[in-house]
């Protein structure tokens, strides 16, 4: 028997001990009030959640309102000036574009990236892939709004717009390419690209290059007071930071769609009224980053539908400023990407459900998303041959360095921690961490002259092969951000752009992929899965990869329909 | 007091002319500007074409050209249009005023509602369990950020009533009950923030005066107890309410900007919020400079009220 019975003599609480209970005690409590389980939930319970949903088989349903609340606010209407998520939510559903990719009941799985007409019938290319002929749908009618006023879609609308995207705005790049744009006849735009593309179609089925009326651009002089397209809505209201609302569009080439009446998306900055919105009806879908958020959520929501996002591509990694020293030195690099635990990212900062991270969408070169260890020597957490390497490259005592981001997501600032900490354990790597407002972070990472590190993206909207290798991997491109500078890379990826064969297309991608891992020209970080979760009266609804509902992949909601 | 009033009116001008400079300068140290958020993450922002732009809204002009032209365009009441949206600044004004507006009357409405009555109950039971709650509350309020009590508030109300304020603001005179249910909720997070001070303000000087010998006469004249708190004792505790919540509108301004974000209300926080983000510096500007003056002429007002409230004071 213990000298004191503490029974009889309670134990004297320390302040230690004190604020150690305090601090639980508060975690609890916060986690109660947020609604978040304490016991997480563990990965094995994301493998209930399949990662496609088949097309309804039943006859689709007419009318309805279909609402969510939204995260983002289109900072303008223009989509010559921008191509934020915010405006392509929904921009994609009043505006067609030539062709497109397949809407969730047309594909078998979210992997099918085949290529569909949209406001064209067919095209075809020349045999050195520098002339396209696209053959346009007739009867497509504007919306019936003035100055268009439901008049007939003409090749050339086409030929104006894509010559309104070369002069100026975001999209130049991809419409600079065009030596010259005729229309034979009404139907028939014939495009001569300066140089050959056999990608060029992906191109033009990027959800941001849309189709627009010229006579508001010639009217208004911009796009930002109102958005005429040819879609399957109409925008019958847009009120900033309150609700952009659509109309179903009558005359819609495709006859009898779409079947929802209205789609209505609401402003809703905050991640906890986002979910609140959901849970109590007032949202029809959400997208949701983690496993125990998508728990939280089927508390009150037992029946609503769940699609595990697999992602197919990283859009953060960290990037050096690799045309200077000490990380022209491929040394540096692989010794630095070695240092980094990729999969403790993984395991806690998205608990389990996170991929390793790569570049380039597997989908492109492979059937299977790949794992750590097909990623290669360089991308394994090995910190002894990480020391050896900076040795034999000078640098064995490590150094300092600055590493600059913008917070996109709560997590990413765990992992740039983590990374921070990495580095220093184990090359003694003396980062200063800088976290940016989006405008200077912005600013400052597409100017490319900064120093040291940067936590480097590529552009959220894009699906085609041709935008995630040579626009953003070859030297001369103005979107090669991490400075890649490897004549190989220029090499396979100009080869690539004159490859019409797709299994040809896909070894080359390989190629490229390979060689990016070997030289570790973008250390790749690892990013979220997530899941998009929909009431369960919704159909059609499934994101595609690199497509979601949500954000650029809207336009498959022309094929969605409410079950109830 | 009119010369009081005149001489605080003409010492307003220096204090925003300081304050129109101090945002302009801040908003040019800030790196990165509008154009660069515009154009988005685009990669294809050509230095030309930025260049262009940048001269079409004069945003290669001096410094203090640009400071000048802008103070002229304030004083004349036409502020000009947003960089990025191109609306008239006055348009996106007369949208967000009138929802922070309601938002903070309703917010001073109940955290009044709040604080008065638990802060002389606190007070006439001093040290009494009534006591110790009312003053837990005050504490509550002063130490729970909007934010928390925000997320929790909508968070709770979905999952144990299943309900929340509809979401998509809706004007009062477009549908007065959506627009209060929009409201409410919104307006009782900050309200009770800002109750707090108020009612550690009322008790403190509800007790004293409780104290005073005016009130001892009132007790024994055999006045009922009701009549010396509420009609002898409260009035005089009073003035330095007025001065508490005279303080607390530059509070209640902040509060309503994570309010209206959590509550998705498009207020002049989240205006102004968004404008800082993408450096739209004419609308920043604006914001900083109406806000600068709507606090001035409200502590004018709070000032002049005391005069009002005790005829003692006199403003020479």
């Amino acid at each position: 028997m213990p000298a004191t019975d503490p029974r009889k003599h309670p134990r004297r609480v320390s302040r230690r001990v004190f604020l150690e209970r305090a601090g639980w005690a508060g975690a609890g409590a916060a986690a109660l009030a947020s609604g978040i389980p304490i016991r997480r939930a563990g990965a094995q319970q994301v493998a209930n959640y399949p990662d496609w949903i088949p097309a309804s088989t039943k006859p689709p349903k007419r009318g309805g309102v279909l609402t969510r609340a939204s995260q983002w606010d289109p900072p303008m209407i223009d989509p010559r000036l921008t191509q934020s998520v915010g405006t392509f939510q929904f921009v994609g559903l009043t505006s067609n574009r030539l062709v497109r990719y397949s809407f969730s009941d047309e594909a078998a799985n979210p992997s099918d990236l085949n290529l569909r007409g949209d406001l064209a019938e067919s095209w075809t290319a020349s045999p050195d892939q520098r002339v396209w002929t696209f053959k346009l749908r007739p009867g497509v009618k504007w919306h019936n709004l003035p100055p268009v006023n439901g008049r007939e879609l003409t090749s050339a609308d086409i030929k104006y717009c894509f010559e309104a995207y070369a002069k100026e705005g975001v999209q130049t790049l991809t419409f600079q390419e065009i030596e010259a744009a005729e229309t034979p006849d009404k139907y028939t735009v014939r495009v001569h690209l300066k140089t050959p593309n056999a990608l060029f179609a992906h191109n033009l089925a990027e959800p941001i290059a849309v189709i627009f009326a010229k006579e508001v651009l010639e009217e208004d002089g911009d796009l930002k007071k109102r958005l005429i397209g040819t879609g399957p809505y109409m925008m019958k209201e847009h009120t900033r930071k309150v609700r952009v609302v659509l109309q179903r569009h009558p005359d819609y080439f495709d006859k009898g769609r779409p079947y929802i009446d209205e789609y209505i998306i609401l402003s809703t900055p905050d991640a906890a009224t986002r979910l609140a919105a959901f849970r109590t009806g007032q949202s029809d879908f959400i997208w949701l980053a983690s496993p125990s958020e998508v728990e939280t959520a089927r508390k009150t929501n037992p029946n609503a539908l769940v699609q595990s996002f697999h992602n197919t591509l990283a859009p953060w990694g960290l990037a050096l400023a690799q045309d200077r020293p000490p990380y022209n030195d491929v040394r540096v690099r692989r010794a630095i990407s070695m240092a980094i635990d990729r999969q403790k990212q993984v395991d806690t900062v998205f608990e389990g459900h996170g991929i390793p991270g790569w570049g380039v969408p597997y989908i492109y070169y492979q059937d299977k998303a790949p794992t750590l260890k097909e990623l290669g020597p360089w991308w394994q957490y090995r910190p002894d041959e990480a020391k050896k390497l900076m040795a034999e490259a000078g640098q064995a005592k490590g150094f300092e360095t600055t590493l600059f981001y913008y917070e996109y997501f709560p997590q990413m600032t765990s992992q740039v921690q983590l990374v921070q900490q990495d580095l220093k354990k184990n090359l003694n790597i003396d980062i200063k961490i800088q976290k940016l407002d989006y405008t200077t972070y912005y600013g400052r990472y597409v100017d490319s002259k900064w120093d040291g590190m940067s936590w480097g993206f590529q552009s959220g909207h894009a699906i085609g092969v041709d935008e995630r290798t040579y626009q953003y991997l070859h030297s001369k491109s103005p979107k090669n951000f991490f400075r890649v500078n490897d004549p190989v890379i220029d090499q396979l990826t100009t080869k690539l752009r004159q490859t019409p064969d797709k299994a040809e297309q896909r070894a080359l991608t390989k190629k490229v992929v390979e060689r990016e891992f070997d030289q570790a020209l973008r250390l790749w970080m690892p990013y979220d899965n997530g899941f998009l979760v929909f009431q369960p009266h919704l159909r059609n609804v499934a994101a595609g990869a690199l497509r979601r509902t949500d954000g650029y992949g809207s336009p498959t909601l022309a094929r969605a329909w409410m079950d109830k | 007091m009119q010369k009081y009033v005149i001489r605080r009116l003409l010492l307003a001008v220096p204090v925003l002319l300081l304050s129109s400079l101090i945002v302009f300068g801040l908003m040019r140290v800030m790196p990165g500007d509008a154009l660069i958020a515009l154009m988005g993450e685009s990669g294809n922002v050509g230095q030309k074409e930025l260049a262009k732009l940048r001269h079409d809204l004069g945003l290669d002009k001096p410094y203090h050209e640009q400071y000048l032209i802008w103070l002229w365009q304030l004083v004349s009441f036409q502020p000009g249009d947003s960089i990025f949206t191109n609306e008239p600044i006055v348009v996106s004004l007369g949208k967000a005023i009138p929802v922070t507006v309601e938002l903070a009357a309703l917010a001073m409405v109940i955290g009044l509602v709040i604080a008065v009555p638990i802060g002389v109950i606190s007070a006439t039971r001093q040290d009494k369990p009534a006591d110790y709650i009312g003053r837990v509350v005050a504490v509550s309020g002063l130490s729970i950020p909007d934010f928390w009590l925000g997320t929790l508030v909508i968070t709770f109300a979905a999952i144990w009533v299943h309900w929340i304020p509809p979401i998509g603001y809706v004007s009062f005179w477009e549908s007065p009950t959506r627009n209060l249910q929009q409201f409410l909720l919104p307006a009782a997070v900050l309200g009770f923030r800002l109750s707090a001070a108020t009612m550690r303000m009322t008790r403190s000087t509800v007790l004293e005066t409780l104290r005073e010998d005016y009130v001892r006469t009132a007790w024994a004249k055999g006045l009922a107890g009701r009549i010396v708190v509420y009609k002898h004792a409260l009035k005089n505790a009073l003035i330095p309410v007025v001065t508490i919540i005279g303080g607390q509108l530059g509070v209640l301004l902040a509060g309503t900007v994570v309010v209206e974000q959590i509550f998705a209300l498009p207020g002049m926080g989240r205006l102004t919020v968004e404008a800082i983000l993408y450096r739209d510096y004419p609308v920043v500007q604006t914001n900083v400079m109406l806000v600068a003056t709507t606090l001035v002429t409200l502590n004018l007002l709070v000032d002049l009220t005391y005069a009002w409230l005790d005829p003692r004071i006199r403003y020479q």
